[in-house]
């Protein structure tokens, strides 16, 4: 009896009662779940035009944040400013993301064209290997903190006092909600009303039929890589403004499979939509079933089981194409 | 035919050559293996301390020609703090080795059986398993200068003023790795909280949420302790503190065990964690034997660190102390046995024997770096104490006098759980054929 309160009444009981706190929570939820969606678009982008399933987007991330973070380091003594240094590393740090994504169609995509879809993820198990190795032979192991004001962050916070309590917000993270947003309507409208966002989408529909209207493979695997690596940098500027920049940040990519699970491998609006229903629903059931029930960290298996259960109804994923094959 | 036959002599010889290379090698240098984590989710931790560590021994060959005149053979293999890595390095280590460094608490469980039969002695400063104290039970390993245990202790008197009774009605929040490591201080915790009447909740933090901790922190908003202690490692850590300045939490109430106060996890929030607690076995300071490692090993370009303000940080200063136990265990060794050339069992008998002074200390150019160590045969720890660090905004600060843990509170869960073990992995070989003396 005790158990069945505890599972069906008394977590609504304390929603109701501490209505500040459940608005905190779901603030909570609502930024991690933009940055997984985040992390999961990079995924779905270049599945989307190549079948690939990139395991190099974690390393990635951590790649591009220490690119950052380093060449700025590398640039404030010669220039003498930390905003000034921020803004010439920025697109420095692009350029590196742009050769990256050149030397992987060239040096490792290029040779494996044709080839099974199992070669071309293991080549990203390699990318990632390397990425990891040169990173740290680079850049050491050690944690850096991340640029956060010299890239004009703002690092306050905003304090609400809804029903007598209180709700605070970093601003960091209201930054990361705006930048994610802005980054998925561009991302958006670049693919839809763009002649390469229109060919990256034939690509994903038809590699053959897209081919043979003169659409350049090489050309749209060295975009989709770096518009790849052009949101595991945001990824790494947020998430390394939250908690420093090391090669733990590689560990939060897979918090995106479960929401490629449930949003499909295959979609924007389900990364988007999947990212941030899986932060919402991960970060209540934690606070308000998880943490009393099971002693908590149930976020480290909730996404996945909910995954799953959604995958028993539409194994596509919530918005993933439903693929028939004749045999 | 005869080509292959030239091949294979030619094979056979080489194979000679690096067998005798080897040989020559081992007979030559002391061979210190350390298992080191300088890449991974844990390398924030792991990197500072192995540059600590290395500079030290590279300092003795440098100015002394190594420990009583033989060369140290400081060897490196990486692990990056996952287990299963971890007794690969063993394994592909142990040949020449007259030690083990396993450096994690998971990989320090999983070798420690192996120890038994290689007969190679464990050291895991200041981590790895309380009960291993007992030398009685596990003659093979050792962690001094303080456990875990210890810690928890110490860092509960602390909070109490030297008066645990004064915990009576409080609720602290262990916010925890979830990993052997993390778990580590959950029994002598709750034996505390049963004694004195607080109430304990822990917390666990996985692994890939180390960098996003705000669950964890929620349920602290909500549980409103009066103390966070933090058993966090690597990237937890930095996560952790970010997290505490962000929900608010009174900085002066949370404390961190000494592998929860790198300088590089503080720097990241700076100045808004001021407050913040770590109880360390080292202090902070410019000592003499600083100078000696910049005279023979950084200033040659020999060292690994950045730069040399990298010298003053914590977690560097205590690689240097790791190490110099280690190299007191061989001297110990040497002097006693009178060989220079020392072997696995009687750098043990070094261990277990180990009498680091005051006066010793200060010979070291290390007088206030770290309490006097002594171990014994049923006291691989030393339990030297420790002392609480506290965040300036800048840089850790020493904040109290040498902290001690209550060994007669201790000692007999040290027993209880080694005898437990011992059963459990019966049959465990206890202290065998080695005489304590």
């Amino acid at each position: 009896m005790e158990t069945l309160y505890n599972v069906l009444i008394d977590p609504f009981v304390q929603m109701y009662g501490m209505p500040d706190f459940f608005l905190q929570v779901l603030w909570e939820g609502l930024v991690s779940g933009v940055l997984y969606a985040l992390i999961a678009l990079g995924f779905v982008l270049i599945f989307k035009s190549s079948r690939i399933f990139n395991f190099a987007q974690g390393i990635m991330v951590v790649f591009a944040a220490l690119s950052l973070v380093g060449l700025h380091t590398f640039l404030v003594p010669f220039v003498g400013n930390e905003f000034v240094a921020a803004a010439i590393a920025m697109p420095l740090t692009l350029g590196i993301m742009y050769a990256l994504a050149m030397s992987v169609e060239r040096v490792v995509l290029r040779p494996l064209v044709g080839q099974p879809d199992i070669i071309l993820f293991m080549a990203t198990i390699g990318i990632t290997m390397f990425l990891i190795g040169f990173g740290e032979f680079v850049f050491g192991g050690e944690n850096k903190v991340m640029i956060t004001e010299a890239l004009g962050i703002p690092t306050g916070a905003i304090e609400f006092e809804p029903f007598g309590g209180f709700l605070l917000l970093e601003e960091k993270d209201v930054f990361a909600v705006v930048m994610a947003i802005v980054l998925v309507i561009s991302l958006l409208v670049f693919l839809n009303k763009s002649a390469m966002g229109r060919a990256i989408r034939a690509l994903g529909d038809d590699h053959t039929a897209a081919l043979s209207v003169g659409i350049s493979l090489s050309t749209i695997w060295v975009l989709v890589w770096f518009i790849a690596g052009v949101i595991a940098l945001a990824t790494g500027v947020v998430w390394g403004a939250r908690a420093g920049v090391s090669f733990a940040l590689e560990v939060i990519a897979y918090k995106a499979l479960p929401v490629l699970m449930l949003g499909g491998l295959e979609s924007v609006s389900g990364a988007i939509i999947g990212g941030i229903a899986i932060g919402l629903l991960e970060k209540v059931f934690e606070i308000y079933w998880g943490q009393p029930l099971f002693g908590g960290n149930t976020e480290t298996w909730f996404a996945f089981i909910f995954a799953l259960i959604v995958l028993l109804f539409r194994p596509q994923g919530l918005f993933g194409e439903k693929i028939i094959e004749r045999v | 035919m005869k080509h292959f036959t030239n091949l294979g002599k030619a094979v056979a010889a080489g194979a000679l050559a690096v067998a005798m290379s080897t040989a020559a090698m081992a007979a030559d240098g002391l061979n210190f293996p350390n298992l080191t984590y300088r890449t991974g989710p844990f390398a924030g931790t792991g990197t500072p301390i192995m540059n600590g560590q290395r500079d030290y021994m590279l300092m003795l060959n440098e100015r002394d020609g190594g420990i009583g005149g033989v060369p140290i053979d400081y060897i490196e293999c990486e692990t990056g703090y996952n287990t299963n890595k971890g007794v690969e390095c063993y394994e592909k280590t142990k040949g020449e080795a007259l030690v083990t460094q396993p450096w994690s608490t998971g990989i320090t469980l999983q070798v420690m059986p192996r120890t038994n039969v290689d007969r190679i002695p464990i050291l895991a400063p200041g981590y790895g398993f309380s009960p291993m104290s007992d030398g009685d039970t596990f003659a093979w390993a050792f962690n001094p200068p303080v456990s875990y245990w210890d810690g928890a202790y110490m860092i509960l008197d602390y909070i109490a003023g030297g008066d645990m009774s004064s915990l009576k009605g409080k609720k602290i929040v262990l916010l925890h790795l979830d990993h052997p490591f993390g778990k580590e201080p959950i029994p002598l915790l709750e034996k505390l909280a049963e004694m004195h009447d607080f109430k304990l909740v822990p917390i666990p933090v996985g692994l890939k949420e180390m960098q996003n901790q705000s669950a964890q922190w929620l349920q602290i908003r909500r549980e409103r302790p009066d103390n966070v202690v933090m058993w966090g490692w690597g990237a937890m850590n930095a996560g952790a503190i970010t997290e505490a300045v962000k929900t608010r939490y009174p900085m002066e109430n949370f404390i961190g065990i000494w592998w929860s106060g790198s300088d590089a996890d503080l720097q990241n929030v700076g100045a808004k964690a001021k407050g913040y607690k770590s109880v360390s076995f080292n202090a902070p300071g410019n000592f003499p034997v600083l100078e000696d490692i910049r005279k023979h090993v950084v200033s040659k370009g020999n060292s690994e660190i950045k730069s040399e303000a990298d010298m003053d940080t914590i977690f560097y200063q205590r690689g240097i102390i790791i190490s110099m136990i280690l190299a007191e265990a061989a001297k110990t060794a040497q002097d006693n046995f009178g060989e220079k050339n020392i072997n696995a069992e009687q750098l043990r008998w070094g261990l277990e024997n180990l009498d680091i002074t005051a006066a010793r200390l200060e010979e070291l150019g290390m007088k206030g770096m770290t309490p006097p160590l002594k171990m014994a045969c049923d006291n691989h720890t030393g339990h030297s104490g420790a002392w609480m660090l506290e965040w300036n905004g800048e840089e850790f600060v020493q904040a109290s006098d040498l902290l001690t843990p209550n060994r007669e509170l201790i000692k007999p869960l040290e027993l209880e759980k080694a005898a437990d073990y011992a059963k459990n992995n019966a049959p465990w070989p206890g202290r065998g054929d080695l005489a304590c003396n």
